[in-house]
């Protein structure tokens, strides 16, 4: 069981640092507006362990977006802004068998409060605010959650289920 | 809980200026810079192989290869020849990773060059269109650069060809300064600190700092691309569009040294 978890807190890390290297890397490939390719891994581990360590993880991959070169304005932000995601993500945990809407629904919350706050941050360093990129980086982000959230949540059943048998 | 609270006072910290942050970011960097310098690299140099059957394997692939390395290339000459790093001497570095976290465009890059290539912090960054940024930290392999355009970020100008003094800034709103009008995103804001006149199209260059750190004098910022009206203020403010693109920026030059006004190059006497 805790070598289990372990090793599920392992690939964990991992798909957050190459979601991490992959956002920054095809920033410099010319892309301007990325999808946030860290926020699926939190919520997928969120649902299926509720919101106290869906926040713990949240804060730990927030650390790594911050820890990445050339890391967040304030160090920490990123990783308080995913907590939170992490935090609303895991409030939406259901027992059973869920909707794919109420993933929608769980996803546009936890992208929607990171997407806040990065905006609350940048109004309070007095940086522009483009609310455009800002509702299509969101978007961009439900998208790719859409996909990658249940993906990701059936390669975790599948290792819990492995490892508890 | 315990770790969150810990992270916020991590946060208040970087914001306080508290040094020991810079450490962290270091440590960040040294570990996780490296990994950003092979990705940005690409394919580029891995293919040295001199079988011929391999090569007409790849060829496909070196095609796209090609077209990048002559990009580059192109690039870098245009960097040689333009009037910022004329005299100067600098490292010629390639952006490998580009900061997301602004909510309009990019704030921070990291290139591959660091510390072990000469680069410190507090060093201009340039390239062909003119200033990119300043360095803000330098871990062994990368470095972090931040951009023109960030609101962290303040340059001493000169406007025009009277060289009228005013300070330049990526912020908007009402603590960028005295009655500072937001701009929109892409857009910097100019303020005089002197009396005179700004007319649209103005040259904007940086005014330099003591020992060239952070920014050397005379490098392209931008022009003028609209004046505010008076309403009353004493020194003139103006909207600037930067000559920089930052959402494209590949090849860029770290400067070492200042550039000399008129380079000259020592010579031998020849008396007989």
């Amino acid at each position: 069981m805790i070598r289990g978890l372990s090793l599920l807190g392992l690939l964990r890390a991992l798909a957050v640092l190459a979601a991490a290297l992959t956002t920054v890397t095809l920033g410099a490939r010319g892309i301007d507006t990325l999808p946030d390719l860290v926020l699926p891994v939190v919520v997928a581990g969120a649902l299926l362990s509720g919101p106290s360590r869906g926040a713990l993880l949240g804060l730990g991959a927030g650390w790594v977006v911050d820890l990445v070169p050339p890391g967040s304005p304030v160090l920490g932000s990123a990783a308080l802004l995913y907590a939170v995601g992490g935090l609303v993500a895991g409030a939406g945990r259901r027992e059973g068998e869920t909707s794919i809407a109420w993933v929608a629904a769980v996803v546009l919350g936890a992208a929607g409060a990171v997407a806040l706050g990065r905006a609350a941050l940048a109004v309070l360093a007095s940086a522009p605010v483009s609310l455009g990129e800002v509702a299509l980086r969101l978007a961009l982000t439900v998208a790719v959650a859409l996909v990658a959230v249940p993906a990701l949540v059936r390669v975790e059943h599948a290792l819990v289920r492995r490892h508890l048998a | 809980m315990a770790l969150a609270a810990a992270t916020l006072v991590v946060a208040l910290a970087d914001v306080s200026g508290w040094s020991a942050t810079t450490h962290v970011r270091g440590a960040g960097a040294a570990v996780l810079g490296p990994l950003e310098r092979l990705a940005g690299r690409g394919a580029a140099g891995a293919l040295d192989t001199d079988d011929p059957g391999v090569r007409r394997e790849q060829l496909g692939h070196d095609a796209a290869e090609l077209a990048r390395s002559l990009q580059e290339a192109r690039q870098l000459r245009a960097l040689l020849d333009s009037p910022g790093t004329s005299g100067a001497r600098f490292v010629p570095a390639r952006v490998v990773a580009v900061g997301s976290q602004g909510s309009a465009g990019p704030e921070r890059v990291t290139i591959d060059v660091g510390s072990r290539d000469g680069v410190t912090p507090e060093l201009t960054v340039v390239n062909a269109e003119g200033l990119v940024g300043r360095v803000i930290s330098a871990g062994p392999w990368t470095s972090d650069v931040l951009l023109v355009g960030s609101a962290d970020l303040t340059v001493g100008v000169r406007v025009g060809s009277a060289g009228t003094l005013g300070s330049l800034t990526g912020a908007t709103g009402s603590t960028a300064g005295s009655g500072a009008r937001p701009r929109p995103a892409g857009q910097l804001g100019l303020e005089l600190v002197q009396r005179g006149a700004v007319t649209v199209g103005d040259g904007v260059t940086t005014m330099g700092s003591v020992g060239g750190r952070p920014f050397v004098a005379g490098v392209h910022v931008g022009r003028v691309s609209a004046v505010d009206p008076a309403g009353g203020r004493l020194a003139a403010t103006a909207a600037v569009t930067p000559s920089v693109d930052v959402t494209t920026l590949d090849i860029v030059g770290v400067l070492l040294s200042a550039p000399r006004a008129t380079p000259r190059a020592p010579v031998e006497g020849a008396a007989r």
